[in-house]
Parts: C-alpha cells; sequence; structure tokens
C-alpha cells in the first residue's frame, strides 16, 4: 500500500524532471521546420512534399550563405490534432525560423488558423489548397507559394465550354472541402461560358464501390456530354478501373480530370487507360523549360521516380525562401523583415519548374494556368499543355472584383448551383448586373 | 425495372459476392475459436498486395490467387501458433493480440509496396462486358465471375462442414468444445487448420477485391469494419447468417449509393444498430 | 531497511501542489503536452472505468468526446454562443446519446460488446463525415476560441488552460475514484464477476451497466470540451476508429483495470508519439509490437510493470513484507491504509 504511494510519487518526479529539461537552441544556424503527412494513407502529400523541400536543398548544399541549416521534419499524420502539437513543438522546442508545410486542406485550414495565433512563426504553405487560407482566412505570417483549388480550375470550365464545345456535365467527386473547391470553381468557368448546366454526385472519401455511380452515369449519358473525375488518390484508380468495366468509355468521351487526377504517380497506375484525359492546374511534367527537365531529371536521380506537382510545391517554397533570404541578408531572426520581403518575391520561367509566379496581396501567387492533356511520349505516360493562360490569380476572372468574390457565400456542396438560370440569378446578387450584362456581350470571359 | 434499380440490384449482389468471400473466413475462425480475429483486415490487405506483385512477377491471375492466399494462411498459421495459443480461453487478450498483429502487418506492407493506391489487372478472359440474356443488360465480366465464386465457395464451405469428417468434427467443436476435446480429438491441431483456412480465404478475397477496386494502405480498416458488419448482422459463426448478412449489406450500400450517395456510410451503418436492438447476437446467431 | 511511511493525505497534497506548479516550473511544451495527456486522458479515464468495473471494452468513447466538441465548435462559430452554456450543451448531447445507445449495449457482453460498440462508434464517424451540412465533412469546423474566465484568456496563456483544465481533470478522476469506492462501484465490480449471481440477489443488473455507461460517457464529453478549446478545431478523426483504438492502446499500455493506468499510459503513447515520430517512420510498426509484447507478458500494463518492481524491490530489502497485493487496484490510492 505504502509502495504504491512512493510508485506514484517517483513517476510524478520522473515527469517533473524531464519538463525541465528545456530544449536546445543553437546559434548560428537557420532552422527550417516541415510539416505534412509523412505516415499513414496520405503519405503521398507529404512525403513528396518533403522530398521536393530536400532537393532543393540541396541545390544549396544545405546552407545559406556560409550558415548552416537544420531541418525539423514532422508528421502530422493526416491529423489536425496531431498537427497543431507539432506546430507548437516546432516553435518552443525546435525555435524553427519558418516552417514549410502542410499538404492537406483541413492541415492547411488548422495552419492558418495557428499561424493568426503565432504570428512570429511565418508559414509557408505547401500544397494544402483551401482559397480561404489566402482570403477570407488571410494573415500576414502565412504566405502560400502554391495554388487554390479555385485558381486552377476556372480556366478548365471556360476551355471545356468554350473549346471542347459541351453544354452539359457530370461531377463525381469526394465529399469535402477540396472537391467542394474544384467543382464551384469549376462551374463558374463553365456556366459563364457558354455551358449550362453541371451535375454533381458526391461520394465518401472512402468510397470502395463505384458500381451504383457507374450505372447512374450510364442512365444519364444520353442527356450529359462528359464527366469529370473529382478525386484523388486511391478512388481516382478505383474510378477509372470501374469505368472500363462498366463500358461507359464507350458512351463518354475521354474523362476529365481535376488535379490530382493525372498526377505523375498515379498515370503508372492509371496506365493507358489515362490517356486523353483532360485535366488543368498551375504546373504540367511535359513542361519542355529548362527549370522543369532540370528539376524532373535531378529529382529522378535522387529519389529514382520522377516528381509530380506535390514535390514541386516543396522545392519551390525553399527557392522562395532563399530569395528572400538573400533580399534581407539572411537576417530570418526578424520575422517582419522575413516575411515582408517573401511577399515580395517574385520567380521567373527559368527558376521555377512550374512557370513564372508573383505574389497577390494575400500572398498567394499569380501564375500560369495550363491546360493539359495526357499523352504517350517515348512509351511514357505524360501531360501536355493544349493552352495556356497567363497571370491568373486564386481570384481567376474576378481578379478586378475580389471583394465581391470573398463576399459571395462560401463555396459549399451545393453552391454555387449548377443550373445556368439558377447561377445567373445567384451571381447577379454579388457581382451585380453590370457583370452579367458584359458576360452576354461578350459571350463569356475575354483574356 | 428502371435501368437504375436493375444495375442496383446486380451491383448489390456482386459486392455481396466479394463482402461474403472476404467475411466467410472471419465467420470461419470465430465460430470455433471465439476469437473475433481482427487481424482480417490485414491479411486481406497483405494477401492482395502479394497477388499484385506475384502477378507482375509471373503474369498469372490464378497463381496469384494461390499466392495470396497461401502467404496469408502461412501468416495466420504463424499468428496462431505462436501467439494466440499462448492466450487460450482469454477471448479479450486474443483479439487484442489479433488486433497488434493488424497494426504490424499494416505497417509492413506499407514498408514493402509503398503508400500509392494500386491495382491488379483483370485476367483477359474475365474482362469486358456481357450481355446478359432475357434482361438483355449489359455487365461486367469480372463482377459476374465473383459471383459464380462467391457461390462456389458457399457450396464448398457447406459441404465442408456438412460432409466431411473434417467438418462434422469442427461443427461439434462449435457446440460443444470440451466434448469433442474429451473424446481425444487433436483440438489444437483443429484450431489450426481452420485458422489457416480462414487465413486463406481473407488472402483470396484481398487479390479478387484487389482486382476489382484497388489496393491501398487504408484498405485494411475499411474491409475489417464492412466485415463485421456483416457478421453482426448475420450473426457469427453461421455460415447462413453470413451470407444473409452479406446480402443485406451489399444490397443496401448500393442502393444508397445509387440514390444518396452523400449518405451512404452513414446508411451502411443503420442496419446493423437496428437489427442489433431487436436481436443482439444478429439474425441467426446463437448466444453462445 | 524499512520503507519511509508517508501518509496518504500528504502525498495527496504534495502531488496536487506539483501539479498545479508545472506551468511555473516547467517548459511551454512540456505544459502544453500536460493538457494534451489530460484530455485524452479523460477518454482513456472513461474506457478504463468500464473495463475496470464492468470488465467491458468499449470502442465507441470517442465518440462522447467528440460530440461534446462539436457541439462547441457548432454553437460558437455558427451562433456565437459563449462557456459556459456551448460546453453545457455538449456535454449534455454527449450524456444523452449515451442515454440512447445505453439501451442497446446493455444487452450484451464481453465480444460483443467491443463489436456493437465499434459499430456505433463507427456509426458517429460516418454521420460526422457524410452531414456537411452540420459538420461540414472531412474539413472540420476550425476557429474556436478557449473562453475567457474571470478576466485571464485561456487562449492567449497556456498555463491559465492548463490550471483550468487541472481542475476538471482532478474532479473527473475524483468523482471516477468515489464511484469505484462506494457501493455502486461495489455492485459493478459484482456484476463484472458474476452477472447471474448478482441477478439471483435481486440486483437491477441492467440498470447498473446502463448508469456506468452513462457516467463514463460523461467523462470522455469532458475531455472533449478541452481538446476543443485547446486545439481549436474539431473533425471526423475525433471520433474515429484510429482515436479509440489509440485509447485503448493507451489503456493497455497503462494497465487496463486502474485509474492511475488510464493516465500513465496515456502519457506514454502520447510521449512516444511525439519523440519516435522525431527519429522514425516506423511509429505504427513500434506501436504495434509494444502493444503486442504488452498485451502477452505485461497484462496489468506499466502501472502494473511498476508495482511489480516495485513489490519485488521492496520485499528484498525489508526482508519479507505481506507479499504483493492481489486484484486489490481499485483507486487511484488505495482505500485502506
Amino acid at each position: 500500500m505504502n509502495r504504491k504511494k512512493w510508485v506514484a510519487a517517483i513517476t510524478a518526479v520522473f515527469f517533473i524532471v524531464c519538463a525541465m529539461a528545456g530544449s536546445a537552441a543553437a546559434v548560428d544556424e537557420i532552422r527550417i521546420g516541415t510539416i505534412g503527412p509523412i505516415t499513414g494513407w496520405a503519405t503521398i502529400f507529404g512525403q513528396g512534399c518533403l522530398n521536393g523541400i530536400q532537393l532543393a536543398l540541396e541545390e544549396y548544399n544545405n546552407q545559406f550563405n556560409g550558415v548552416p541549416i537544420k531541418v525539423f521534419s514532422e508528421d502530422t499524420k493526416a491529423d489536425v490534432e496531431v498537427m497543431r502539437t507539432k506546430l507548437d513543438s516546432l516553435k518552443n522546442r525546435d525555435k524553427v525560423h519558418f516552417i514549410i508545410g502542410p499538404s492537406l486542406g483541413h492541415e492547411g485550414m488548422a495552419a492558418v488558423d495557428w499561424g493568426a495565433r503565432n504570428p512570429e512563426v511565418p508559414i509557408l504553405i505547401g500544397y494544402s489548397a483551401p482559397e480561404d487560407i489566402t482570403m477570407r482566412k488571410a494573415t500576414f505570417s502565412v504566405v502560400r507559394p502554391g495554388w487554390t483549388g479555385a485558381q486552377v480550375i476556372f480556366n478548365f470550365g471556360q476551355y471545356c465550354a468554350k473549346d471542347l464545345g459541351y453544354k452539359k456535365i457530370i461531377i463525381v467527386g469526394q465529399d469535402y472541402s477540396y472537391p467542394w473547391d474544384q467543382a464551384a470553381g469549376f462551374i463558374r468557368g463553365f456556366l459563364e461560358n457558354g455551358g449550362e448546366k453541371v451535375e454533381r454526385i458526391w461520394h465518401p472519401v472512402e468510397a470502395v464501390d463505384f458500381s451504383s455511380i457507374m450505372a447512374r452515369l450510364m442512365q444519364m449519358s444520353k442527356e450529359y456530354d462528359a464527366v469529370l473525375n473529382n478525386s484523388g488518390g486511391a478512388q481516382v484508380v478505383a474510378f477509372f478501373k470501374q469505368w472500363k468495366q462498366f463500358g461507359l468509355d464507350k458512351v463518354y468521351p475521354q474523362i476529365l480530370g481535376q488535379a490530382n487526377v493525372p498526377i505523375v504517380s498515379m498515370l503508372s497506375e492509371l496506365g493507358d487507360s489515362a490517356l486523353g484525359v483532360y485535366s488543368s492546374l498551375h504546373y504540367y511534367d511535359g513542361n519542355p523549360s529548362q527549370a522543369n527537365q532540370k528539376f524532373r531529371e535531378s529529382f529522378n536521380k535522387k529519389f529514382g521516380h520522377y516528381p509530380d506537382v506535390i514535390a514541386v510545391q516543396g522545392y519551390d517554397a525553399v527557392h522562395v525562401a532563399f530569395k528572400a533570404m538573400k533580399a534581407i541578408n539572411g537576417q530570418v531572426d526578424d520575422p517582419k523583415k522575413f516575411i515582408t520581403a517573401l511577399r515580395q518575391v517574385t520567380m521567373s520561367a527559368d527558376e521555377s519548374p512550374r512557370g513564372p509566379f508573383y505574389f497577390d496581396k494575400y500572398a498567394n501567387p499569380v501564375q500560369n494556368i495550363y491546360i493539359k492533356k495526357v499523352v504517350k511520349k517515348d512509351g511514357r505516360l505524360m501531360n501536355e499543355a493544349v493552352k495556356t493562360y497567363t497571370n491568373v490569380s486564386q481570384f481567376g476572372p474576378y481578379v478586378d472584383m475580389a471583394d465581391k468574390y470573398m463576399a459571395a457565400p462560401a463555396t459549399t456542396r451545393d453552391y454555387p448551383p449548377g443550373d445556368k438560370d439558377a447561377y445567373f440569378k445567384e451571381i447577379e446578387k454579388y457581382f451585380g448586373k453590370d457583370y452579367v450584362e458584359k458576360l452576354k456581350k461578350n459571350n463569356g470571359w475575354v483574356d | 425495372m428502371s435501368l437504375l434499380v436493375t444495375m442496383s440490384l446486380l451491383n448489390g449482389l456482386t459486392l455481396a459476392a466479394l463482402l461474403f468471400i472476404t467475411a466467410s473466413g472471419l465467420t470461419l475462425s470465430f465460430s470455433l475459436m471465439r476469437v473475433v480475429n481482427l487481424t482480417h483486415g490485414a491479411l486481406y490487405m497483405a494477401g492482395g498486395f502479394i497477388g499484385m506483385s506475384v502477378i507482375k512477377v509471373t503474369g498469372s491471375w490464378p497463381m496469384a490467387l494461390l499466392a495470396g492466399g497461401g502467404v496469408m494462411a502461412v501468416l495466420a498459421l504463424l499468428e496462431e501458433k505462436f501467439l494466440l495459443r499462448r492466450a487460450r480461453g482469454n477471448d479479450l487478450v486474443e483479439t487484442l493480440i489479433s488486433l497488434s498483429v493488424a497494426i504490424i502487418i499494416g505497417d509492413l506492407v506499407l514498408v514493402i509496396w509503398g503508400g500509392y493506391p494500386r491495382t491488379i489487372e483483370i485476367p483477359a478472359i474475365l474482362s469486358g462486358i456481357w450481355t446478359i440474356p432475357v434482361i438483355g443488360l449489359i455487365y461486367p465480366v469480372f463482377r459476374i465471375f465473383m459471383l459464380g465464386l462467391a457461390i462456389f465457395i458457399i457450396v464448398a464451405l457447406w459441404l465442408f462442414l456438412k460432409k466431411t469428417n473434417l467438418g462434422i468434427t469442427i461443427r461439434a467443436g462449435v457446440d460443444n468444445f470440451e466434448m469433442v476435446a474429451a473424446l481425444g480429438i487433436n483440438v489444437r491441431r483443429l484450431f489450426t487448420i481452420v485458422f489457416c483456412l480462414s487465413g486463406f480465404l481473407a488472402g483470396v478475397a484481398g487479390v479478387v477485391g484487389g482486382t476489382f477496386m484497388m489496393l491501398v494502405v487504408g484498405e485494411d480498416w475499411r474491409i475489417l469494419t464492412l466485415t463485421l458488419i456483416v457478421i453482426i448482422i448475420g450473426g457469427m459463426g453461421s455460415l447462413g447468417g453470413t451470407v444473409a448478412g452479406a446480402l443485406i449489406t451489399g444490397l443496401v450500400y448500393s442502393f444508397a449509393t445509387a440514390y444518396i450517395p452523400e449518405f451512404s456510410l452513414f446508411i451502411l451503418f443503420l442496419p446493423v444498430a437496428v437489427i442489433l436492438s431487436i436481436r443482439p447476437h444478429g439474425l441467426f446467431g446463437t448466444k453462445a | 531497511m524499512r520503507l519511509p511511511f508517508i501518509p496518504k493525505s500528504v502525498l495527496l497534497v504534495s502531488c496536487l501542489a506539483l501539479s498545479v506548479a508545472v506551468p511555473w516550473i516547467a517548459s511551454d511544451y512540456f505544459v502544453m503536452m500536460c493538457i494534451r495527456v489530460m484530455y485524452f486522458g479523460m477518454l482513456t479515464l472513461s474506457l478504463c472505468f468500464l473495463a475496470g468495473e464492468l470488465g467491458v471494452v468499449s470502442l465507441m468513447q470517442a465518440s462522447f468526446f467528440g460530440i461534446s466538441g462539436y457541439f462547441i465548435a457548432i454553437l460558437q462559430t455558427r451562433y456565437q454562443i459563449p462557456f459556459p452554456i456551448a460546453p453545457l450543451v455538449g456535454v449534455g448531447v454527449a450524456v444523452l446519446f449515451a442515454a440512447l445507445t445505453g439501451l442497446l449495449v446493455i444487452r450484451v457482453r464481453g465480444i460483443y460488446f467491443l463489436m456493437l460498440t465499434l459499430v456505433l462508434g463507427q456509426l458517429v464517424w460516418a454521420l460526422a463525415s457524410q452531414w456537411a451540412s452540420v459538420t461540414r465533412g472531412d474539413s472540420g469546423i476550425t476557429d474556436i476560441f478557449a473562453p475567457v474566465i474571470f478576466g485571464i484568456s485561456m487562449e492567449q496563456s497556456k498555463g491559465a488552460f492548463y490550471l483550468f483544465q487541472l481542475v476538471f481533470f482532478c474532479g473527473v478522476i475524483a468523482f471516477l475514484a468515489a464511484l469505484k469506492r462506494s457501493p455502486f462501484g461495489l455492485m459493478l465490480r459484482g456484476v463484472r464477476d458474476s452477472e447471474s449471481r448478482m441477478a439471483m440477489l435481486g440486483y437491477p443488473v441492467s440498470l447498473l451497466r446502463y448508469m456506468a455507461f452513462i457516467f463514463a460517457a460523461f467523462v470522455a464529453s469532458i475531455g472533449g470540451v478541452f481538446f476543443a478549446y485547446f486545439t481549436g478545431l474539431i473533425n471526423p478523426h475525433s471520433v474515429s476508429l484510429t482515436t479509440n483504438v489509440e485509447s485503448l492502446l493507451s489503456a493497455i499500455l497503462g494497465g487496463i483495470q486502474t485509474l492511475f493506468g488510464a493516465v500513465l499510459g496515456t502519457a506514454i503513447l502520447k510521449t512516444l508519439d511525439l519523440v519516435l515520430s522525431g527519429i522514425t517512420q516506423r511509429y505504427l510498426l513500434i506501436m504495434g509490437i509494444l502493444f503486442l509484447i504488452v498485451i502477452m507478458f505485461a497484462p496489468k500494463g506499466a502501472a502494473g510493470a511498476l508495482k511489480r518492481l516495485w513489490d519485488s524491490i521492496a520485499s528484498r530489502t525489508s526482508g519479507g513484507g505481506p507479499p504483493a497485493g492481489g486484484a486489490a487496484e481499485d483507486s487511484f490510492h488505495e482505500d485502506t491504509q
């Protein structure tokens, strides 16, 4: 009985002693924190970004102007509570100068939340795409050298309506905010440029069996022109497989894909069933630019496989950080100065594998958006650009009405409406009658 | 009947087939050993990945089936012999052991095959679509094959359990364990055989599922949850119950996904809650 | 050599004093770890209470944890309803849900109990994940702010949040310990050991199990309140199978039958979590193996192992004192001297 109390007492003392062991803070080094889902189901989104970061750091020999760089790599395990803890420990225990990451949508939203409460540690958002991170929730210390879900797809909707001539489209997607954003962006581009209807079918994120959806798609094939697969990861593989199994490739033209569909890592699994798939993104692996070729080859050399856009984010983030550090002579311990420099960085087509970009006032890039198509070159599947839209901001065509865009109702799984008349009635409310008139007059957007 | 209804019916039946193939192993091990083998999902996934690798090397789908099933049978053997046996009689500890083995296997699969989703090519003779006579509906051949395979396994298991000596002994063991042991039958060996068989079925299911859908880390827990639903609805330890559970689950899921896909997951769990509130041990389960 | 004798009250007070002193003597990082251990600890405590008193393993305690969190999130971010109404509603709804599911759950035992709670927990998860109009689906709800109490912002000061939570944490432990010690606890353990005998003796077995289930849910829901306030967010992961299994792992590691084990196990798991992930990617593999070893060789968990170790040291040095206690590990501190 007595002993038990001693057990408790000693355990308590043990923990107290651990508590007092503070953190080691070295001097004269630049500490970078990386955060993302390294283990678990989302590992490709975390590990890919980390690979890009490591590759870029190697190009600088892991040092800046002679000052060594130390990387603290943390794993969120795709769990936001864990991420929050790790962000705290990166700040308090490791005392990092800035953080690169995270990758997933909900991680990003929680990260910008944390960033607002911890403004002394700049965060360079990696792959996370929810637009609010650099719109309604934007905060000074959070810079995103990445993209938003809607940014890369506005023009795709436009392309499908104008260039491909589709009138009615079905979007089948995973039911959470990132695909909602993609669908919304697509709808805006599609309906404002001649499209008539978009029908959205949502399924659980971890859907096991698409056969019933395939049945529905088959039934709708008489009325609709094409199908857009709005998912990522394993669901894409299953979808493509069952698409062919049910003979849907005979009633619809090629599948349209959202950003995560024909990425390099997917192509090897999808095989030839991915040929001809259209999608849009701020990066395409077939880009013949020097910057991209060098990036791809050195990545392949280091990691044994070719990179996709996820790695580009990590890679670009490091380069942006270094450019900013150069501008302020390495004074990363002055957060305000550092963040201001970060927000002013511009990258040319020779410096980034994606092409040129600069930051808008919300610290999201203004960049090229490529409409790409999957082709086979030298026996390998890759994406080629069929059209390029330059200087696209996260507000897309609404860049001159940014406030109105942000004041519009938030995107949900049903908003904005997919029917042309209902949609136009809605946008009249916040974009104004003049805008609608202009659309009708110009038959859509003017480049 | 409208196209959607017919399709959903067929989809439900074929999904039920896959669910049954997956659940049959679990129900077998539970009926005799009273342990819910939570490793089952991991065995499914690992079996599928092994099958995928075997196909990459040999190009033969039947080989993949055998390899996936075979290796999982061996793993099940090891698990039973070295781990579960030590905790004989303590249900909870056995279940927890199987849980930890599931976690271990899950991570090993990630190490060996990585986190990217993979898939197994449908063998040429089973691919393509078929026009079903009378209804005139076109439907993927592979799914019809799955239905056939499930029926084959049902019949085979039924014959095994009802007609062979081994099967009869197993059923006796289910009903009265002590008596069978007292009669001098090597119950230990019986356990091991049953466990191996359940592992084999899990591996085969993994290869079939990987061909029909996909293989990815995380699939183990999804499949385990589905399998548990099937078994809970049907009642553990009953072959007929498993068939019923698979049918209910498959049909409900298919119709839900066709008409209200946003709520399909929730709809999936609802029958379980309903059935369990009326019959806590499943439709055909016994309290033992 | 005799062990010095400490009166129980002195030990209790000094533990308490140490706990209160933490924000001043320890680093910010450690305070954060303690906060996490406390809210997850309450989840584990609720599981251990059911396992210890009723002998059943529930894999749905995270549902109650998450329900209170979700209600705080929804009420605060959408309707601007502040503390203390939001958490009261959250806990209330969680308890209500326990009252509902309890009706189903009390009808089964053993492995069926585990499986039923697993499925019910998944039902809640599916709802949280799919009812996007209310829960925002898999994206979850962010922007939850911790309350301002007596003019001190729990949001700004980690130390203040820690103390605020400590009050409730101690309260929960005292509550559970009191339950265990009370006639109610005695009856529960009677049901655990032999339900038929208790029924024969005229005890309302079903009612006892029902009450125990509700009390456990209550404890878990309080943990959820602090989870939501500290992390500032909630999403379906909080009610997922993973969270439930992690609380089970914590319980096994620490010792599933005691309250001390619950907290110790949570501390071990969460610390290992952070420490390991900095070193290796094979976190899951290591945890799985650890779990296996503990189940097979140390079924009473770390608390049991510590006790055994201590007993063996003590018996050697004090020349054969009273033998190591049997199954009398029923409270955080012993009830008899």
